[in-house]
């Protein structure tokens, strides 16, 4: 009870007199009354420990009988062993320094073998002369104190443990996304050849755009050797994007490569791509490709190359000349590749003397958005135009130009562009690839 | 850009679909589901109007063959109404012109 936040009595003798009558009422608790109920633990000790007085509180808690401790027990039986360990090595000597000790926690035995988590503090009282003669001690009750402070631990430790978890998946989630980007280049660069071969009387260049590191792109091209005399070349887009894509351009890439050296004709390639497309997918989940299939012959008397290609619903080649001029070598009716069981391909034959380039291409090129609004399609005519400027370059020339003019697309370029120029070297130069 | 919707109406013919809007990566699932739930008879033409298409990428070209193999297996016939510029030369590219009967608007292509 506090007095000093009490409303003041009114004035007059007669009114104070009430309120402290109320008040004694209330306080007929006796100093022996509250020392015996008091909410806490007391108990005083000679200074050897031997317990000389204790209250009934903490006996309630002990669950022991007064006769059972006064006089026969310590105050370190009370305690667990930890407790004593605990108050021989420093509780009682901080007591013995300091005369008092304040707020100790300790572990209280009760008789049924429960522990009670106390709170204790000790001070010694002197006598006139300097003796020390007894230790008073008080014990608080610390259970719900524990139990706050366990529960906050608790609290803690779930924290950190779901924060350690977090950091966990993060980790795993940052160790699997590496993965899988190690395993999209390795698959992508599966998709294409690591160089270009070295063809005598030959150049070639190539360039692949790719539209998102994260989607495998379907456009594909590769140049490998027949025989010692001939050269194999392709180019082409599998419809979509993605792993299904990219294993059907996987599939593509090796028939085609198998199927040139079991019979290099353009046409019989394709329709042998196109059987095993066919076959694989048909009904709901139709995929194929476009492609443009063909075979180099050099004639190192003439430095001509024969050029023998066929088109599965390919954009046209472009054919650069020495004399500056470009065009289309037109493959019309050729069908997209797998979509039929019995197709039609469209052959066409050309030759490349000294200072000519074929070039091939993939649509991302040609369907790039141009202009203010980006609703513009560049389209064939502007490559052909374009084209015409670097007629009787080399292949690396060629394909330096179209990378920079892909870069100026900017996000108008939206696909995957793949770019392949195979040329016969104007004069006399060394036989030189670049990618 | 509208987004993908299909009508589908029957005919003594077959079922006309018409396309409208958009046909392609996102949508273009949509055509290919309802074709599996598209019920052909032998001998009837299925007509793909794509008066009001606004739009057609490859996956939506891949739906369009998808509607053929689903109409071949039938033993049923398909036909392409009205189909815009753009995607025509795309056909034309890819050698589909000649794989679909192309008809101007689709009373045409069901009277054909």
């Amino acid at each position: 009870m506090c007095r000093t936040g009490q409303q003041p009595g009114p004035p007059g003798a007669g009114g104070e007199k009430t309120s402290k009558a109320a008040f004694a009422a209330l306080l007929e608790d006796s100093a022996e009354e509250l020392y015996e109920s008091a909410p806490c633990g007391y108990l005083s000790t000679l200074m050897d420990g031997t317990i000389a007085k204790i209250n009934a509180t903490l006996l309630g808690w002990l669950g022991l009988e007064p006769e059972a401790v006064v006089g026969r027990m310590r105050f370190t039986d009370l305690l667990t062993v930890g407790g004593k360990l605990y108050h021989e090595t420093h509780f009682a000597p901080l007591l013995r320094m300091q005369g008092e000790v304040g707020g100790i926690a300790l572990e209280i035995k009760q008789a049924d073998g429960g522990r009670i988590p106390v709170l204790v503090s000790s001070v010694i009282k002197y006598a006139g002369t300097g003796e020390p003669l007894l230790i008073r001690t008080t014990v608080f009750d610390a259970r719900d104190r524990r139990a706050y402070e366990e529960e906050l631990l608790r609290g803690r430790e779930a924290a950190e443990a779901a924060r350690k978890q977090a950091e966990a998946a993060r980790k795993q989630a940052e160790a699997d996304r590496a993965r899988l980007q190690d395993a999209l280049t390795v698959l992508q660069k599966s998709l294409l050849p690591d160089s270009l071969p070295t063809m005598p009387g030959m150049e070639a260049a190539a360039y692949y755009h790719t539209a998102s590191v994260d989607r495998l792109g379907g456009d594909f091209y590769d140049v490998f050797a027949i025989d010692g005399k001939r050269w194999a070349f392709f180019l082409g887009d599998v419809c979509g994007k993605g792993p299904q894509a990219a294993a059907v351009t996987s599939l593509t890439r090796y028939t085609l490569r198998a199927a040139a050296l079991h019979d290099p004709d353009p046409v019989t390639a394709l329709n042998t791509l196109n059987k095993v497309l066919h076959e694989r997918y048909s009904g709901g989940d139709p995929r194929y490709c476009t492609a443009v299939f063909g075979i180099l012959e050099p004639d190192s008397a003439t430095g001509q190359v024969t050029v023998r290609l066929a088109s599965g619903g390919h954009p046209p080649v472009l054919v650069l000349r020495a004399d500056g001029t470009a065009d289309f070598l037109p493959t019309p009716g050729g069908i997209l590749v797998g979509i039929l069981p019995d197709p039609c391909f469209a052959a066409a034959t050309t030759v490349l003397t000294p200072g000519d380039t074929l070039l091939l291409y993939t649509d991302g090129i040609t369907e790039a958005r141009t202009g203010e609004d980006r609703t513009t399609l560049y389209g064939d005519d502007a490559l052909r135009a374009f084209a015409t400027h670097y007629a009787g370059k080399p292949p690396q020339a060629v394909i330096k130009a179209l990378t920079e003019l892909l870069d100026d697309f900017g996000d108008g370029l939206d696909d995957d562009t793949a770019l392949l120029a195979l040329g016969v070297p104007a004069e006399d130069p060394p036989t030189k690839n670049t990618r | 850009m509208t987004p993908l919707k299909i009508t589908t109406r029957d005919t003594t013919t077959g079922p006309v679909l018409e396309i409208i809007g958009a046909l392609d990566y996102p949508s273009a699932p949509e055509l290919r589901d309802l074709l599996t739930t598209l019920t052909l008879q032998p001998g009837q033409r299925l007509i793909l109007d794509l008066a009001s298409m606004e739009f057609c990428d490859s996956s939506g070209i891949t739906a369009l063959i998808a509607a053929r193999n689903h109409a071949q297996a039938a033993k049923a016939d398909i036909a392409l109404a009205a189909v815009p510029a753009n995607t025509l030369r795309i056909l034309t590219i890819v050698g589909l012109d000649r794989v679909f009967a192309l008809y101007p608007d689709s009373d045409t292509a069901a009277r054909a």
